[in-house]
């Protein structure tokens, strides 16, 4: 029987095409590590514009965050993202946090509150874009927050993907586990390859904008 | 919502008081209700036990399956046994996928139960204490991690005391919702778009009765986490498309995960999980069509378009069109020098032509979806009928080619006078001429590209449909646009003739190939039937093309072609006919069904052994049937089932159903069954058989048999 199909399969190429389906239109996909990052401008929480292509010859590290989020706030309590954030500003490396909850959504922030919690969290971006209908989530395929992106000088994606290697909400966990953005940073800053360049984003599920779906 | 797990907490402070040992058992969240249970109340030392994490979960909320999808987090357990005991890892349910705001997870809702194995040791005295910690995400909107601590004491003794039968339910319940191994073996390749493609070798597979079949990568990163995944099924098995996932690490030599599908029998549908785990094969990659090669994920309809256009103009190739070819060749030959407008006119008649009888097809197949709902045809490519048909057409086409007999002028028959016509009627009705002759040679493609374009949006199989025929126009169509292609032009002449005569060949070893498919289907009568039937359809030929202008002689050349042709036709009667056993006998074709430790089904043989008192266990099945093949690995061929069909002695009868025996259809039919899976029970002298559920369960096996013992004593 195997050979009924063969032919059938040839001589049909052309017919076959009707049964493809574009790809599924809703999913969330993201760029490829090796490709330009997806160009992008947001405000920030103090009104300044920012725009990816302006930051070409830096390297970008953008970082989705959702306050109210327990990964985020295992992350932001143990300081393990504070401090990053103020290693990579002495390299001078532009860390903008990303606030992508929609509007309503739990993680929202006006850009009071964005700069209320910068303050009470101690944490250090060169600034906290507002992302209130998810583009720049949507442009990088985020899933979760924290998801986290490396762009190197050349606007070129170089990392995507978690904070570090132990999904877990432990904070406990995060001496142990392998911080593949710190890592990242440092090899990018040293002109070397990203060894792991994709890995396994953890945390919650991106608050994308409900009517979108 | 907050009224319920207040009304659960109340219910377990009244259990936590009334059962203080089983207190810690338990752990209430604000999402997740969570108990660990034990199918054993006391366990035996040094024998292995299930334990289960059962979670019941707020309405709308999930917790995750071990490969989450694209956020989320797996229940994790972390055990704290005595020395010398051993846990398994969790053996995970089959999960759902669920979507929200676009990000698509696999995971669980409403209840799940994560089973463990635990090996007690074996020199253990007294009871045994479990710990376990364990955490879980819960997310409806948002995400909350909880977890709990749980502990369990069991008793232990000589021998292992089962639960009590609510528990065990539970846990029956688990363990039907675990994805039993597959049945078949599994390969996955990588095109050269880096997308891999899972292949699933089970043949004979219906494809009509199999829908929503969709694989759950067991890890993240080789595959991403797919909305759908469109895959095939044919008689070949079932081919899914994937895309890659976003690790940048190679691909694993073997690729794990659940395959689900969910099966139409008879009596209903089930749903199946099945555990896969594909190996890495290159020659996967290779069988794409060319369709695959390009990355079904992302054709669009543009795309499809083009490649219908594409298989138009592959029409124009095949020898059935040939004749009209030969026709349209000699009109142009005749227009030329012609006015170069009557020529474009001409052109563009045809063209008319073909689209107008590729837009009826079109009518057609969305008439025949609207009226069947969902339409399939795969069955054709299993039917012994419609290889022997197929070969009688090659065959057929063949001797037209030869020049035995002219197709071009009898088959069109009503059309021919308006052909004939000439000028711009003519050319439309050539163009539908070249669309109904080359419908024959084409069909058995035809038919599969209409069942692919089935599955379209209606505007989307009118258009695919349309671009076809534009691609089968287009030659000429191109041709009576610029005179310049028309100076390339061969001029006819006899080559044409060789060329087609030629062409015969191909068609006689294409009939030669389709015999054999057919031997494959019913044995070597398959061959004395079919070449006989060709035979008679040559015969047919000769006494109708036979030169005689007496009228009487006419009709007796008429009549005694068209008994040689009911006589040739007549063949298939005795194909559906045929016993099954020639194909699963002869093996590979259709998987085959095991008879290992089974009797083949007859009336007679059930007849005699319930007249002699004996327990008789009756199993129709067939190599298509998913289902069956699952009863039999979970229900009907485990050790525990196989050792008490033979403490019962039971008489074990297997029907295979493969490929349609008329005493099983008959019993079926009796039954009141249109199908299988379907499975009897004679308890020893009774007077009926008890029809066992469509799915079974080893408990299910265990339990009718032990009911007979018992009403025996």
């Amino acid at each position: 029987m195997s050979n009924l199909v063969v032919p059938r399969r040839s001589l049909m190429l052309g017919t076959a095409a009707a049964a493809l389906v574009p790809a599924a239109a809703f999913a969330v996909t993201g760029p490829d590590v090796g490709k330009p990052a997806p160009a992008f401008t947001a405000v920030d929480s103090n009104g300044k514009s920012w725009s990816l292509a302006d930051l070409k010859g830096k390297v970008v590290v953008l970082e989705t965050t959702n306050h109210d989020c327990p990964y985020v706030r295992k992350h932001y309590n143990a300081k393990n993202m504070q401090t990053q954030q103020r290693e990579a500003a002495a390299k001078g490396v532009v860390w903008l946090t990303v606030a992508s909850s929609a509007t309503g959504e739990q993680g929202y922030v006006t850009a009071q509150q964005a700069n209320d919690l910068t303050k009470s969290r101690d944490a250090a971006p060169a600034a906290v874009l507002l992302d209130p209908k998810s583009q720049v989530a949507r442009a990088y395929g985020a899933t979760v927050t924290p998801h986290m992106y490396i762009i190197d000088a050349n606007g070129v994606l170089v990392y995507k993907g978690g904070i570090d290697s132990i999904p877990s909400s432990d904070v406990a966990d995060i001496p142990k586990a392998k911080q593949y953005v710190r890592i990242g940073l440092d090899e990018v800053l040293t002109g070397k390859p990203v060894a792991d360049s994709s890995t396994r984003a953890y945390g919650c599920t991106l608050k994308y904008p409900k009517t979108s779906t | 919502m907050s009224r319920l797990p207040a009304f659960l907490l109340g219910v377990l402070v009244v259990i936590a008081t009334a059962l203080p040992a089983f207190a810690q058992s338990v752990v209430q969240t604000d999402n997740v209700r969570a108990e660990l249970l034990a199918d054993v109340s006391a366990v035996k030392p040094g024998e292995p036990f299930w334990v289960g994490l059962r979670q019941t979960i707020r309405p709308k909320w999930h917790t995750y399956w071990k490969n989450p999808g694209e956020s989320g987090l797996p229940t994790e357990i972390t055990w704290t046994l005595p020395p010398g005991a051993k846990a398994d890892p969790i053996v995970w349910p089959t999960p759902i996928l669920f979507e929200i705001g676009g990000i698509i997870n696999y995971g669980f809702k409403d209840e799940s139960m994560l089973l463990v194995r635990i090996t007690p040791p074996a020199d253990l005295s007294g009871p045994l204490k479990l710990e376990a910690a364990a955490n879980w995400l819960v997310c409806e909107d948002v995400c909350i991690p909880e977890e709990g601590k749980f502990e369990l004491t069991l008793p232990s003794g000589t021998a292992a005391t089962p639960a009590p039968p609510a528990t065990r339910t539970l846990f029956e319940q688990a363990r039907r919702n675990i994805p039993t191994e597959s049945p078949w073996p599994a390969r996955y390749g990588v095109a050269q778009s880096g997308d891999p493609t899972l292949v699933i070798d089970a043949k004979g597979l219906k494809p009509d009765t199999i829908s929503n079949v969709y694989f759950f990568p067991a890890e993240w990163g080789p595959i991403a986490t797919m909305v759908r995944q469109n895959a095939t099924v044919d008689a070949n098995g079932i081919r899914i498309p994937l895309k890659r996932g976003d690790a940048k690490t190679a691909l694993p030599p073997l690729l794990a995960g659940t395959l689900v599908l969910t099966e139409k029998t008879a009596d209903g549908t089930v749903k199946q999980a099945f555990d896969v785990s594909a190996k890495l094969d290159p020659a996967v990659a290779n069988t794409t069509s060319l369709a695959g090669a390009a990355g079904s994920e992302e054709l669009s309809l543009v795309q499809a378009l083009l490649f219908a256009l594409l298989g138009g103009l592959i029409l124009n190739l095949m020898p059935c069109v040939f004749p009209v070819l030969a026709m349209k060749a000699a009109a142009f030959a005749r227009l030329a020098g012609h006015d170069r407008a009557e020529m474009r006119r001409d052109g563009l008649a045809y063209t008319a032509g073909v689209l107008v009888s590729f837009a009826a097809m079109a009518a057609i197949v969305l008439a025949i979806r609207s009226a069947a709902g969902e339409v399939s045809w795969g069955f054709q490519f299993q039917s012994p009928i419609f290889s022997l048909l197929i070969a009688y057409l090659f065959f057929v086409v063949g001797l037209n080619l030869s020049g035995v007999f002219e197709v071009g002028n009898r088959l069109a028959g009503v059309g021919q006078g308006l052909v004939a016509r000439g000028g711009t009627t003519g050319a439309f009705f050539t163009g539908v001429l070249a669309v109904i002759v080359a419908t024959p040679c084409t069909a058995p493609f035809m038919a599969a590209a209409l069942g692919f374009a089935l599955a379209q949006p209606a505007p989307a199989t009118v258009a695919v449909l349309l671009a076809m025929g534009l691609g089968l126009a287009l030659p000429y169509l191109a041709l009576s646009m610029t005179p310049a292609l028309q100076r390339l032009m061969p001029r006819p002449g006899p080559w044409m003739d060789r060329l087609r005569q030629f062409l015969a060949f191909p068609m006689y070893a294409s009939a030669v190939w389709m015999i054999w498919v057919l031997t494959q289907q019913t044995g070597a009568d398959g061959v004395l039937y079919a070449l006989g039937g060709m035979v008679l359809i040559a015969f047919a030929i000769w006494l109708l093309g036979a030169g005689s202008t007496a009228s009487a002689g006419t009709w007796l050349r008429r009549g005694l072609a068209a008994v040689a042709v009911l006589l040739a036709f007549g063949v298939t009667l005795k194909l559906e006919d045929r016993p099954a056993t020639a194909a699963s006998a002869s093996g590979s074709a259709t998987g085959g069904v095991n008879f290992d430790g089974w009797e083949r089904f007859s009336r007679a043989r059930m007849a005699e052994a319930v007249a002699a008192g004996k327990p008789v266990f009756v199993d129709f099945t067939a190599a298509w049937c998913i289902t069956c093949l699952v009863n039999e690995r979970v229900a009907l061929e485990t050790a525990a089932s196989r050792k008490a069909f033979e403490q019962a002695g039971v008489v074990k009868l297997k029907g295979d159903w493969t490929n349609r025996d008329p005493e099983i259809t008959s019993v079926l039919k009796e039954l009141g069954r249109a199908g299988v899976p379907l499975y009897l029970y004679w308890a020893p002298g009774a007077e009926k058989p008890k029809i066992l559920p469509q799915v079974l369960t080893e408990a299910m096996i265990l339990s009718e048999l032990s009911s007979s013992e018992q009403t025996k004593r």
